[in-house]
């Protein structure tokens, strides 16, 4: 009779590993679709020690041993890398797209304020003396001005735009450093019970690639089962069940610098580098003070220079009544050459366009020497000695060439993300079709144990039933 | 290589929006017609076709200053022939009345004549072209000769540019044929009024006197004229040269950024066709699961 109690007892045990394994299955497939999910096993494993009868061991059925998550810790270990990779270019991509004001198809915009300046400036020349030619000619001259501004202002503008988004980010950032500690506090009590809190890790892990993405943050495994976090230049932003703290404050510049407001121990501040941050945040970052802030340095420059050397030569010139010509333009604002530009001069009657004081209005030798700033080197400095049409067209050069590089980055980083995440869904992922085979599996077995308690369960009755 | 369901989807979301991009990519460069919009799309396209712009435009402003320039001379040009009639009107009387023969009354209506002469040639060489006196040098708001041929413009040359860097004189002086202070300098207007004095008085030695000031009056408009032409030649090959280089450039920018329409159009055709293969070949994959077997 031991026996045939042992054979019910063994198969109500296999009984319930086969509802394990159904409702494991049943999980994976209700999580299908959930973003982050690892798909789950139940592994089921022989009751040890089998029983000693006479000679022979019987085994004793089976049982649940864990439910274990399908993760690749090979895959794993490489994807925060990847996703800030990815995260960061794509970043520095888009930001330098949004900014169109070097776009080849306006025909408005600074090179041909540019052209028109010069334009006016030379049919000025022919006849010095006539009023709607000067008038047309400051016209343009002031457009050339209001060109410069808007060149300019439409980068900072872009710039001041990434200053939203890293703050924006850095909500972001904060929030998911929080949730992992949170997690990881939550982990650790739940495995004081002795099992792998799956969904708890999923839930983590989701946040450690949140912050792989948003910040270009790495992991670091701690013995007591933890994840800290750590930022790119190595500043921990999560250590155990105490999540540190990014912030903003103004810079000199006029946009924000990002700082660790609290380190995990609860120090601070302290200042973070560029090379610190990565993810998208880190991109940002790279695109607001690299590409775009190099773009308005040289438009800065290109003004400065040509308002220098238009000032220097009006200033040799002079008026209809004699005096000396001033500055024509002035550049002398904080903000910058490009953003400060303004017209020096706000009558025709002060453009010194004559090359002597006794001369007639149709003097046009300073006009002349003026036209000339078209062509001359505009930096004596410059090397290559390059005059305003090869400045500009340096200038949508360049920019093009950090666009096009951000966007070649972008896309091969979005392709090893991709295929790390492809790799990573085969192995962690659900298919529907392995869960439904595992359904069957687990059906069939459940199936068949019942048989054997109903042929246990006969012969139990057999016995019973001897007089 | 394990397939689960979220790969199949995101899969089929990757690929639908990979193939709705260049359809969408295709379809915007063919309506637009050019090839490079942002600069990211050619760095050395887009820094190219701005220099090429902005080369075309200034060379289109080049040939339209030179073209004006040749006009203006034109019209200087024609009012030296205007200044060369009455010269020669003048010298004629001078060769007339340089012999005796003729009486106080036609010296004196010759000598009316000739103040006419006087008159013309100084109207002539106060020629306008807008509102500049183009034989003033840079005084060219004011007429630059009276009516006795005091000349009160300057001998400033006026410069226009006929390509970078390179200017050619736009107009012509002709300050040495006005009037002096000293009557005996050889210009034209002093040879006018000897002659006009000579006549008045009917001394037909004065009258031949004035006979080497006049023809070196007419050599002095002669030499103008001839400046005047190799200047207008100038600018006529100058705004020729410009705007060659100007349609040059405008062509250069062309080729440059417009894009081969009917590449474009296949290549329009073939991404719709890869997108149409897309949307059915995703739409298959859906189709093909265990669940529709397992009964």
């Amino acid at each position: 009779m031991s026996d045939l109690l042992s054979i019910l007892s063994n198969a109500q045990s296999s009984l319930a590993a086969q509802r394990a394994l159904t409702a494991t299955a049943s999980h994976n497939i209700d999580n299908a679709n959930t973003e982050g999910y690892s798909r789950q096993r139940a592994e089921l494993v022989t009751v040890t020690p089998a029983e000693q009868v006479r000679g022979a061991f019987i085994g004793r059925g089976c049982t649940l041993g864990t439910i274990s998550q399908a993760r690749d810790r090979f895959l794993e270990a490489q994807i925060p890398r990847a996703l800030a990779d990815a995260a960061s270019s794509s970043a520095q991509s888009e930001a330098l797209q949004a900014y169109t004001g070097f776009d080849v198809g306006d025909k408005s915009g600074l090179g041909a304020a540019v052209t028109k300046f010069y334009s006016t400036l030379r049919a000025l020349a022919q006849n010095p003396g006539d009023a709607a030619l000067r008038s047309s000619f400051l016209g343009s001259a002031q457009a050339l001005a209001r060109a410069f501004n808007t060149t300019a202002q439409g980068i900072e503008s872009t710039r001041s735009g990434l200053d939203a988004d890293a703050t924006g980010l850095v909500g972001e950032i904060n929030s998911a450093a929080q949730a992992v500690a949170a997690l990881n506090a939550q982990v650790r009590a739940a495995r004081a019970s002795g099992a792998e809190p799956n969904d708890l890790l999923d839930l983590r892990q989701r946040q450690l690639d949140q912050l792989a993405t948003l910040a270009g943050a790495t992991t670091v495994a701690t013995s007591e089962g933890d994840v800290n976090v750590v930022l790119p230049g190595g500043v921990t932003l999560v250590a155990g069940a105490r999540a540190g703290q990014l912030g903003t404050l103004p810079s000199a510049s006029g946009h924000v610098d990002v700082r660790m407001e609290k380190l995990p121990d609860g120090s601070g501040p302290v200042a973070l580098a560029a090379s610190a941050l990565g993810g998208t945040l880190g991109g940002t970052l790279a695109a607001r003070d690299g590409a775009l802030a190099d773009a308005l340095t040289a438009v800065d420059d290109l003004a400065a220079d040509m308002a220098g050397a238009l000032n220097a030569q009006h200033a040799l010139g002079f008026t209809t009544t004699g005096a000396p010509g001033g500055p024509l333009f002035d550049v002398s604002g904080a903000l910058g050459a490009a953003r400060s530009m303004r017209l020096a001069i706000s009558s025709a009657s002060q453009l010194a366009l004559a090359g002597s004081a006794a001369a007639g209005p149709g003097d046009a030798t300073n006009a002349n020497a003026l036209l000339a700033t078209e062509s001359a080197a505009l930096d004596p400095l410059d090397p290559a000695r390059r005059g305003v049409q090869e400045r500009l067209a340096a200038i949508v050069s360049q920019y093009g060439a950090s666009t096009a590089t951000a966007k070649a980055f972008a896309e091969q980083d979005a392709a090893v993300k991709d295929h790390l995440a492809t790799m990573r869904d085969s192995y962690s992922g659900v298919s529907i079709d392995d869960e439904m085979i595992t359904l069957q599996q687990a059906q069939r077995g459940y199936e068949a144990i019942a048989k054997v308690i109903q042929a246990a369960d006969s012969m139990l009755e057999t016995l019973l039933n001897l007089r | 290589m394990r397939v689960t369901e979220r790969l199949v989807f995101q899969r089929a979301t990757h690929d639908a929006a990979s193939a709705r991009e260049a359809a969408e990519k295709a379809n915007a460069d063919l309506t637009r017609g050019t090839r490079v919009e942002h600069p990211g799309d050619d760095p050395a396209t887009a820094g190219l076709v701005v220099a090429h712009r902005m080369t075309g435009e200034r060379f289109a402003a080049i040939a339209s200053a030179t073209s004006a320039a040749a006009d203006e001379l034109e019209a200087a040009d024609s009012a030296l022939g205007n200044a060369s009639h009455a010269l020669v009107r003048a010298r004629e009387i001078a060769v007339r009345f340089s012999s005796a023969g003729y009486s106080q009354t036609e010296a004196t209506a010759a000598s009316q004549e000739v103040q006419g002469l006087m008159a013309q040639m100084a109207t002539a060489l106060n020629a306008r072209v807008g509102n500049r006196y183009v034989f003033g040098g840079s005084r060219d708001a004011a007429p630059p000769f009276d009516a006795n041929g005091t000349y009160g413009g300057d001998g400033i040359a006026r410069e226009v540019e006929i390509a970078p860097g390179v200017r050619q004189q736009a107009n012509v002086l002709v300050g040495g044929m006005a009037a002096t202070a000293d009557p005996t300098q050889q210009t034209a207007f002093n040879a006018l009024s000897a002659l006009r004095a000579a006549l008045a008085t009917y001394s037909t030695a004065g009258v031949q006197a004035t006979l080497t000031g006049l023809e070196t009056g007419m050599d002095q408009v002669a030499g103008a004229r001839a400046q005047a032409g190799v200047a207008m030649n100038a600018f006529d090959a100058a705004t020729s040269a410009a705007k060659l280089v100007s349609d040059g450039e405008e062509k250069s920018e062309s080729k440059l950024n417009e894009i081969d329409y009917a590449a474009a159009a296949v290549r329009l055709q073939a991404t719709q066709t890869a997108l149409q293969a897309t949307y059915s070949a995703v739409s298959q994959s859906f189709r093909l699961s265990l669940l529709n077997y397992l009964k």
